[in-house]
């Protein structure tokens, strides 16, 4: 599997990559009054984003034999996932008000890019990982 | 004589007739399956194995979980090899590279050039396809050279299936724990059985040129080639299919336009009328287990394939050491027929007194107590068999009380006779809640009666699974399971599908009964047809004689004429969910039984019928073809069949609740694309790349790890992920859809749906409306 390891980890990025633009998107569609945030083939392209993106990691994890739960950074990584996934999740609920839902939305791009930044430094702490240093 | 007496007639002549070539053919396996030896000695007349040795090591097999850690004669599990195969293949190459050594001054066979070669192969063909057993005595005399090769093997054996370091990579790559059988002695006689499977595959059968299994497996070197009647009864099979799928297209172009008289709806769900009694309602608990023996087993599945990437972990965690593919692997394929059976009894129970109106004394106290007995065989045969896979119950108890080894049949011998007892239980509570039923004269007799003979048929037809015993010969087992898993899940859960569905919608009033009877007896008959001696099948390669080969192929073909037609089923199903505006109510049942229509034509028809002529199944067998079909038939027929019955009792038992209709909708569309994606993103593709290469190189490296390991394998496993991951979704939406209809129970009329608020929303806003 080793000698696929760079094909799926641009797999993985680009996944990564889209799933978050795809949220930005959605999020402002979703505030431009826009029905298109909402429509099934969006979201259903977003699932099969998701997916790829999940499966790749997964493959990855194996890969380097890193864990989640063994090593801290994807520990880190997978628990903040978790958080987006719930914030995101809570952006698009129609009982909420429009700003509730865009300091959510504005919540789960914040966490979003402290995952990127724990991602690129292989660090729990990620971007603040050189100021702690 | 009335045509549902005519057609009753016929189908007690035909079960008979079947039941009588079935029997016979279990006779001419017992007379000519490959010889049990009291001794196996070299030709200096050293001991190489005794029968002891044999059927010892054949329990430790058992032991440690059996078929669900590689294979024997192509059953089994495919993660590791096929263990005959691939004795086989090292076996010769022993051989060869000692006589390259001896005679050519080579290091190996391999480095021999084309002509000699030649010259050694055909030397050891005729030594090795020679049967040197003789009957008289008892022995079997193997040549000083082979001799050494079955110790060289056997060592091997010892070393893998111990902790040796040198065997390390390769226990990692068959997903086998460290230490999978603790004691030497027992590896010893275990290597033993592994031969005595290896020597009957490319022995020739006493004045024949074929071996004991068919020449099963395909190993040129040996010239284990598939025999002549192999491509003979391959062709006539599919010649039998396209005669059989003529025959049945004339039957239907006569009689469709019969079949369309008309027909008053009522006006209200009949069904909607039903009492549910103390019984009915008890029933519920079986569908709760249901839904978490489904959830667990699905938790298996996952463990059982990720094992196949990580070998002993699972994302780091050393969980081979607790819980090893092999008994992951069991609990994943036992659990897929306790949750299917769980679906059938709990209908069972709760349509009983549905048709009847009658609650027998006593009825509810009978439900409660089948139900705890079903938990207590659940957790008891479980534990029995963990305990025997980490090897800690011992040998004497392991048929009893551990793991008997036999895919599909792997539960103690003790728990089958539970579990055959809890049957007939089963039978009883449901036959006296049908009583006054069958014993009136009404028109509706004729399909209770099929409906319960079904269900007769379920109970019984378990008592296969008794018929062998510790030491019964390893074919005679193969032909009794096949009784088990052919006969009672292919055959009479079939017949029980049939007949359900339709007796359903004649209690819903969409189909006059007597129209109902005649289908379900029609197709009772078709299917029995081929169903019953296509039990023989499974049983192409397991030391059977050629009749059996031919009788399997052909009556096997006649098993996919009816689902050609299959599209008909659908059709009128799906007709039957728009007759009325009421039959809304049951319309996620009828879309559950309509994905039994399709899976049945593409699971158990398409993918079933690439696998069956027996030229086919030479090469295919065991590679990951096989759980493409059964995964698709499996799940796909009867695990849908199980979730629509579900449902269809939970529409009766909570008659006055709204369904949260887009949950059903997103779980029945996850759980079909997830096993579609599963089927053809990775079984599909892997088993096609193993077709290739045991066509070209034989069958042993099609199953070996220097195959398996390769990365476009370990890619094919990866891609399961996404479909896994949706399909495991759509389960857990299921069981929450479940869970709400308790906890959080919404008044029909008091909160529309989601589906309908969408729907009554669009219409609000849609510019159609001009509003």
């Amino acid at each position: 599997m080793a000698e696929f390891y760079l094909e799926i980890q641009r797999v993985h990025v680009v996944a990564v990559l889209a799933s978050g633009g795809l949220f930005l998107l959605r999020g402002l569609a979703l505030f431009a009054g826009s029905q298109l945030a909402m429509s099934v083939p969006v979201r259903i392209v977003g699932y099969a984003i998701d997916t790829v993106f999940l499966t790749a990691a997964l493959m990855l994890a194996t890969i380097v034999r890193q864990y989640p739960f063994a090593h801290d950074w994807l520990t880190v990584k997978l628990l903040l996932l978790g958080v987006y996934i719930a914030l995101g999740v809570a952006a698009f609920r129609k009982a909420r008000s429009l700003s509730v839902r865009a300091g959510l939305w504005f919540g789960a791009i914040a966490v979003y890019a402290f995952i990127y930044s724990v991602a690129r430094t292989h660090h729990p702490l990620g971007v603040f990982h050189q100021l702690v240093s | 004589m009335t045509s549902t007496r005519k057609l009753w007639f016929l189908l007690a002549a035909l079960l008979l007739a079947s039941f009588a070539v079935l029997l016979w053919s279990g006779n001419q396996i017992y007379q000519k399956a490959p010889p049990m030896p009291e001794r196996v000695v070299s030709e200096n007349g050293d001991v190489v194995y005794t029968r002891d040795d044999i059927e010892t090591g054949r329990q430790v097999w058992q032991s440690m979980g059996g078929m669900q850690l590689g294979s024997i004669w192509g059953h089994g599990g495919y993660v590791a090899p096929d263990w005959s195969a691939d004795w086989l293949h090292r076996e010769v190459m022993a051989i060869l590279n000692n006589w390259a050594n001896r005679d050519y001054n080579a290091e190996r066979f391999a480095a021999l050039d084309a002509e000699q070669q030649s010259a050694l192969q055909g030397r050891l063909v005729a030594m090795i396809r020679e049967n040197t057993y003789n009957p008289e005595t008892g022995v079997i005399t193997v040549d000083e050279d082979r001799a050494d090769a079955i110790a060289a093997v056997s060592e091997h054996y010892q070393s893998l299936f111990g902790n040796d370091p040198e065997t390390a990579d390769l226990r990692e790559a068959y997903a086998m724990k460290n230490g999978t059988v603790p004691d030497p002695e027992h590896r010893r006689l275990l290597s033993a059985f592994f031969w005595w499977t290896a020597w009957s595959a490319v022995t020739e059968r006493p004045g024949s040129d074929i071996t004991y299994t068919n020449n099963w497996p395909s190993e040129e070197l040996v010239d284990n080639q598939p025999p002549p009647s192999t491509f003979l009864w391959s062709a006539f099979s599919v010649t039998f299919l396209l005669a059989g799928i003529g025959l049945l297209g004339w039957h239907y172009a006569v009689n469709h336009d019969k079949e369309e008289a008309p027909h008053r709806y009522p006006g209200s769900d009949p069904m909607g009328q039903v009492v549910v009694t103390p019984s009915m309602l008890a029933t519920a608990k079986y569908f709760w287990v249901l839904l978490a023996l489904f959830l667990v087993q699905i938790l298996f599945g996952a463990i059982t394939a990720h094992y196949q990437v990580e070998g002993q972990l699972v994302y780091g965690y050393e969980m081979a050491e607790y819980l090893p593919y092999s008994i992951t692997r069991t609990w994943h394929t036992q659990l897929a027929v306790l949750w299917i059976a769980v679906a059938w009894l709990g209908t069972g129970l709760y349509i009983g007194p549905a048709v009847s109106g009658y609650e027998p004394p006593y009825q509810r106290l009978g439900v409660n107590v089948l139900w705890v007995c079903l938990l207590v065989i659940v957790v008891g045969s479980f534990t029995g068999q963990w305990l025997a896979v980490m090897q800690s119950l011992g040998l004497d108890n392991n048929f009893w009380f551990g793991h008997q080894g036999w895919e599909y049949a792997d539960i103690g011998r003790f728990w089958q006779w539970f579990l055959f007892i809890g049957l007939i239980l089963w039978l009883f509570l449901v036959g006296r809640a049908l009583w006054p039923t069958l014993r009136s004269a009404s028109e509706s007799r004729s399909i209770v009666g099929l409906l319960f003979l079904s269900t007769v048929a379920i109970g019984l037809f378990f008592g296969a699974s008794l018929m062998w015993g510790e030491n019964t010969h390893l074919s005679m087992v193969e032909y009794w399971r096949w009784w088990l898993v052919h006969l009672w899940v292919e055959g009479f859960f079939e017949v029980f599908a049939t007949a359900v569905i339709a007796f359903l919608f004649t209690r819903l009033g969409l189909l006059e009964i007597k129209t109902a009877t005649v289908a379900v007896l029609f197709a009772t008959i078709i299917f029995m047809a081929g169903g019953v001696l296509g039990t023989l099948h499974h049983l192409y390669f397991s030391g059977t004689p050629t009749p059996v080969l031919a009788l399997g192929a052909s009556f096997s073909a006649l098993e996919v004429v009816p689902l050609a037609y299959i599209g008909f089923e659908a059709y009128h199903h799906y007709r039957m969910s728009i007759a009325t505006p009421w039959m809304q109510r049951y319309k996620w049942p009828v879309m559950f039984f309509i994905a039994v229509a399709f899976w049945n034509l593409v699971g158990a028809g398409l993918f079933g019928f690439l696998i069956n002529p027996p030229l086919s199944l030479y090469y295919m067998q065991g590679l990951n073809l096989t759980p493409l079909h059964g995964h698709t038939a499996l799940f796909g027929v009867y695990g849908m069949l199980g979730i629509g019955l579900v449902l269809f009792c939970l529409r009766g038992m909570k008659p006055h609740l709204a369904w949260h209709e887009g949950l059903l909708k997103t779980s029945f569309w996850m759980l079909n694309i997830g096993l579609a994606l599963m089927a053809l993103l990775t079984l599909l593709p892997l088993g096609t790349l193993q077709l290739f290469a045991s066509l070209d190189q034989g069958y042993w490296y099609a199953r070996s790890a220097e195959f398996m390991q390769q990365p476009i394998v370990d890619l094919l496993v990866w891609l399961r992920v996404p479909g896994d991951t949706i399909f495991a979704i759509g389960a857990l939406i299921f069981a929450w859809f479940v869970i709400r209809l308790w906890v959080f129970p919404t008044p029909e009329g008091a909160v529309p749906d989601r589906d309908t608020a969408e729907a009554d929303r669009h219409r609000e806003t849609s510019p159609a409306t001009g509003r």
